[in-house]
């Protein structure tokens, strides 16, 4: 390649698309870093903390493209204060002054403002794309600043955020020469809809392949808004209780008959299934189907609707579907890729929940299957190693049997063994949670066998500090570990300190860490942030001595480049 | 550390730091909280009105995660789309509104808990603090009776036809006089 001038190397490197790939090339020598950095235009950040904005430009500046993420992810399940951190402003003030070609910002898990969209907004002129993913800290005013301003916008997709509602009129704001959206998604917004302005956006967006409606959406706009869209590959249904004999109904099916490229369905909000025929004509394009907001739909309608989706990639569903839905997707979808079962009742019913029953079913009807998320009532060794046997080629492995501590509920054993089998048989693994009943014994099967794990979430498992350190010497690729109540402590903790530097994080929360261990570390790592969350008692842990032996409540620590982070609100301690 | 039984096992789970009992709810003490939502309503029917808001929004409240093990976070699912299945399950085949004639106030109480007429009544009866409701064929004795709203919209007289199909179809309930009930044109036998 030495003989190669940089442009032709440029070029090829164009080809290299992934972040681990182009990080690989970065890394051969001078010369190809150099090429490298100038030429890279997407940049994926998994910590916002890791690094800061000047020194990404700095590396990069070129950047068109950026992935940001925030709080760790266990914030998702309330363990994380909401003013913990995850700005995005500063990142958009230094792009801003910056004057770098920002096109596409990608966002999860950070606080967001008005004031910074607003800001992103006018910044960048040839902003497409901005996708929020669990994000927070703005409303409609937000969104109606990227309306109102990024003249070649492309992408608005909101996904599972907290916004303020303001009912204002945010889609009003995209001017009347706007005619570039491709994706527009807003499910997750509460408020009324102002369904002439959205009506007259997607008629004027020729490109539109992506429209997912919010519950405001009656069903007699969705039909008019298919018959101006009958493009769509991706529809998310915002309400759908109607009336079989309407004029709109019939409009709607004959409309979406007209929708021959749609592959992915979703929402179905607000639902009155006994009208999920009208679907049935487009079932067999479907690859991706989520009906996991979907609570209204189960039983024999929801059977129906499965058994013509015989080209299913991806499926989200609630357990209401019970082992026999199930076994109906067994025999139905062949193709399925990836299940996420996900928990109707929270309230502790039990009602019609799924067991190991339908995992087992699966497992045996879908020998594509790869990923997995299972929350289920009971499980059992067997089933495990079942599924393991059928399906070797997981490479994600979520289970959780909503019991904590729960055994095999045949033999009354833990189930070290059943995810021993899938550790050892799927040599691809990359994610996996762990629930039920279990011991150390797991983790030196997943120390042994999963050598391609990244990321690791452990609740109430384990007996000793041996079964984190099982993990932490075994896991050779391990990125993110996250833990809570288990019996893990500072020998644990403190066992191999190098190795944090080769992950991006680590959580544990209701551990046995104590503060003179995390202090201890925070000496031994000067790259580490040792962040301590303690939400109870500001600066009790300082003042008290009891010599550090105080149990630590939540435990964050990462890499990072750029030392302490300046913004971190009172309750959270930085070592 | 042998684990033996279930049960035992999840009182010993520490939630949060040593001492520290008060900060998460304790997981053995959610059964219980599950049995004070009825309890709490049977006395709190005396409240004035200026309580209504609390008194359903606790009723609400009591619904959140009242799973065995009642863990901060726990089943780890995220808080969007776990608000999205409160509201969801409020709305289910469980919660529905009751009125009562010249009571100021509305209450809600889950049906999927009940499981005969009689039971539904002794419900209702102490949910409003008074005797005197009855069903169907009993209603001729009684000073009140109840009648519900079901999936066509009508209002009929609670009784008449079998528990399920009546738990099934029933949207909201509403306790009325007897001598004011001729006036809804009830479909009575």
């Amino acid at each position: 390649m030495n003989y190669f001038p940089d442009e032709v190397i440029e070029h090829v490197f164009d080809f290299v698309t992934s972040h681990k790939d182009r990080n690989a090339i970065s890394l051969v020598c001078k010369s190809w870093y150099k090429i490298e950095r100038y030429s890279r235009q997407k940049v994926f950040i998994g910590n916002c903390y890791a690094i800061n904005p000047e020194r990404l430009l700095r590396r990069f500046p070129c950047l068109k493209s950026l992935t940001l993420k925030g709080k760790p992810h266990f914030a998702d399940f309330n363990l994380v204060p909401h003013e913990w951190g995850g700005f995005v402003l500063p990142w958009i003030e230094a792009l801003a002054r910056s004057r770098v070609g920002l096109e596409e910002l990608r966002l999860k898990r950070m606080v967001v403002t008005d004031e910074s969209l607003e800001l992103l907004s006018r910044s960048f002129v040839n902003f497409k794309s901005l996708v929020l993913v669990s994000c927070e800290g703005f409303t409609t005013d937000g969104l109606a600043s990227i309306a109102a301003n990024c003249r070649h916008l492309r992408d608005l997709d909101l996904q599972e955020n907290e916004i303020d509602d303001h009912r204002g009129q945010w889609l009003s704001c995209f001017p009347d020469t706007c005619t570039t959206l491709v994706t527009l998604n807003f499910a997750c917004l509460e408020g009324e809809t102002n369904l002439v302005a959205l009506e007259r956006l997607v008629a004027r967006s020729p490109n539109l392949k992506s429209l997912k409606l919010n519950r405001a959406v009656p069903l007699d706009a969705l039909a008019r808004l298919m018959v101006c869209a009958p493009q769509i590959v991706d529809l998310g249904v915002g309400s759908y209780e109607n009336d079989p004999d309407s004029e709109s109904y019939l409009k709607l099916k004959a409309a979406i008959k007209k929708c021959t490229l749609l592959r992915s369905l979703s929402g179905f909000l607000e639902a009155a299934p006994h009208c999920l025929s009208a679907f049935h004509p487009i079932c067999h394009n479907l690859t991706s189907l989520n009906l996991s907001y979907a609570a209204e739909i189960h039983g024999s309608h929801l059977i129906k609707l499965i058994q013509h989706c015989k080209k299913l990639q991806r499926l989200w569903i609630l357990d209401s579907i019970g082992d026999k839905g199930l076994e109906v997707v067994a025999s139905t979808c062949k193709e399925l890729q990836e299940l996420r079962v996900f928990p109707s009742d929270l309230l502790g019913g039990g009602n019609t929940a799924v067991t190991e029953e339908g995992l087992v079913a699966i497992s045996a009807g879908c020998p594509k299957l790869h990923s997995i998320l299972y929350f289920c009532q009971q499980m059992t060794n067997a089933a495990l190693v079942t599924v393991a046997k059928n399906c070797p080629n997981f490479i994600r492995f979520r289970l959780c049997i909503l019991e904590p501590n729960k055994p095999d509920h045949v033999t009354s054993q833990p189930l070290d063994e059943g995810f021993g089998a899938i550790v050892k048989a799927c040599k691809s693994l990359r994610r996996l949670s762990l629930s039920g009943l279990l011991t150390d014994q797991v983790f030196l099967y997943i120390g042994m066998y999963a050598n391609q794990l990244e990321m690791l979430s452990i609740a109430f498992a384990g007996d000793t500090d041996k079964g984190m350190l099982y993990v932490l010497n075994g896991c050779k690729k391990m990125k993110k570990l996250e833990i809570r109540d288990s019996p893990f402590g500072d020998t644990a903790l403190l066992a191999d300190v190098s190795k944090y530097e080769t992950m991006r994080s680590l959580w544990m929360s209701s551990c046995e860490v104590t503060l003179s261990g995390c202090k201890r570390l925070a000496q031994k790592a000067p790259w580490l942030n040792v962040e301590i969350i303690n939400e109870n008692d500001n600066n009790r842990m300082e003042e008290n001595g009891h010599e550090g032996r105080q149990k630590v409540d939540k435990l964050y620590l990462y890499r990072t480049v750029v030392g302490t982070r300046m913004d971190a609100p009172p309750f959270v301690w930085i070592l | 550390m042998a684990k033996e039984g279930l049960a035992l096992e999840i009182t010993e789970l520490r939630l949060g730091l040593p001492g520290d009992n008060y900060s998460e709810i304790s997981v053995c003490g959610s059964s219980k909280k599950k049995k004070r939502v009825l309890s709490d309503m049977m006395t709190s029917s005396a409240l004035d009105t200026e309580n209504e808001n609390s008194v359903v929004s606790s009723v609400e409240d009591e619904s959140l995660p009242v799973v065995k093990s009642q863990a901060v976070g726990w089943p780890p699912v995220c808080s969007y789309r776990r608000k999205k299945n409160n509201e969801e399950a409020s709305k289910a085949i469980g919660y529905v509104k009751v009125s009562m004639d010249g009571v100021p106030y509305m209450r809600k109480i889950d049906l999927g808990s009940s499981n005969s007429y009689i039971n539904l009544v002794t419900v209702l009866e102490n949910l409003f603090g008074c005797l005197g409701i009855g069903v169907a064929k009993e209603g001729k004795k009684c000073e009140y009776i109840i009648i519900y709203e079901d999936k066509d919209r009508d209002w009929m007289l609670v009784g008449d036809v079998p528990w399920q199909m009546f738990k099934e179809s029933c949207k909201r309930l509403r306790i009325v006089k007897r001598s004011d009930a001729t006036g809804f044109g009830l479909q009575q036998d």
